[in-house]
């Protein structure tokens, strides 16, 4: 608004002057044009309007001029400083403002972005985990297997042994305390009931 | 064996080896006589000593020691039963007493064959009981065997004893 008041002011300015040129123009066109019928009134009119527009009309008028003009000039001056500042401010308050919107979004991006990180490392962590659960899992089952398969087979070769190694016991504990004689009656009856065998053998063998 | 009918073993007398050494006592016993028989007047001869084992089987078959003829015939019997008589093998865990071994001849004798001789040996790892082995056949009678035999039982016993 302002800025259309300079201008209008400057417009009324040069259109003052410019009508003062015209006239001045027009009257000495016209003393021109009736210089072939009168000289003499131009040369009249030149002399009225050197006399009305003399030099110190013309200073007075630039001195007015000049003045009217310095004082828009600082007016508006003036207006254009509060403008620029209000503008300077509005300029500080929005680029504060899309700054803040920007650094927001960007916070916001940065945060998604870290929450969408983070919860990637939780899915593969997680994952990690489960994979490490499955193999722990595996593990704990190949390892039982084996251990139940070693156990069945020393089980097994204990149940094969068994006899050999309860007659090792029997032989390292009390193998120097047993007496022939007192295991004579049931060598005899071992004797006696294998007797048949022992003759049918003893008889008809070579 | 034609002699076997009449022909008794004291039970001092077990192994082939004893058959052996009696074949070898009768044989110098009867050389002796034979000596004695030719020797000169006034000789000195040294009379073979006489052992129980052929004490015993003089006086359980009524043998006269001093008949040369008699102890050819012991002495043909011996060395017939050494290579004819029944031979028993038995194990043990350890050495066995003769009086042991002679409750078992006797066993064999009166049970078996009266003229059943025995050949024993050791195997420490039978622990106890015997194995008895004739021409064809094996008779495990270990503590080993018997323990085999109750594999099953003792199983029982270990899941009863868990």
């Amino acid at each position: 608004m302002d800025t259309w008041a300079i201008g209008a002011l400057l417009g009324t300015l040069l259109a003052a002057t410019a009508a003062f040129i015209w006239m001045a123009f027009e009257l000495k066109d016209s003393g021109h044009s009736k210089q072939k019928h009168s000289e003499d009134f131009a040369h009249d009119a030149e002399a009225d309007v050197e006399r009305i527009f003399n030099d110190t009309f013309r200073e007075e008028l630039r001195n007015r001029g000049r003045l009217h003009f310095e004082k828009i000039i600082g007016e508006n001056a003036m207006f254009l400083q509060q403008d620029l500042r209000l503008t300077t401010s509005e300029l500080n308050e929005y680029m504060k403002q899309e700054m803040t919107r920007t650094l927001k979004e960007e916070f916001a991006k940065y945060e998604q972005s870290i929450t969408d990180a983070k919860q990637i490392a939780i899915d593969s962590i997680t994952k990690t985990q489960e994979a490490i659960e499955q193999q722990r899992q595996l593990l704990s089952e190949q390892l039982q297997k084996q251990f139940e398969e070693a156990k069945a087979q020393l089980v097994k070769r204990f149940e094969e042994n068994m006899a050999d190694i309860v007659n090792h016991y029997i032989m390292a504990t009390i193998g120097d305390q047993i007496d022939l004689n007192d295991q004579l009656e049931y060598i005899l009856n071992d004797l006696e009931n294998n007797k048949q065998a022992i003759i049918e053998d003893v008889t008809n063998g070579a | 064996m034609a002699h076997s009918k009449t022909f008794v073993l004291p039970t001092s007398i077990i192994s082939s080896i004893d058959v052996a050494r009696l074949e070898r006592e009768v044989e110098s016993v009867r050389g002796f006589l034979e000596q004695a028989e030719r020797r000169k007047a006034g000789e000195r001869t040294a009379l073979p000593k006489m052992s129980r084992m052929l004490e015993e089987i003089a006086e359980e078959n009524a043998v006269n020691l001093l008949h040369v003829d008699q102890l050819q015939k012991l002495e043909d019997i011996l060395k017939t039963l050494k290579v004819q008589a029944p031979v028993i093998h038995l194990s043990f865990a350890a050495e066995p007493t003769s009086a042991f071994l002679q409750k078992l001849v006797s066993w064999f004798r009166k049970e078996v064959h009266p003229l059943t001789l025995l050949q024993v040996g050791l195997q420490p790892s039978i622990a106890a009981g015997c194995i008895v082995r004739t021409t064809n056949k094996y008779f495990d009678f270990s503590l080993r065997q018997y323990l085999t035999g109750s594999k099953q039982q003792l199983i029982e016993l270990m899941e009863g004893g868990k």
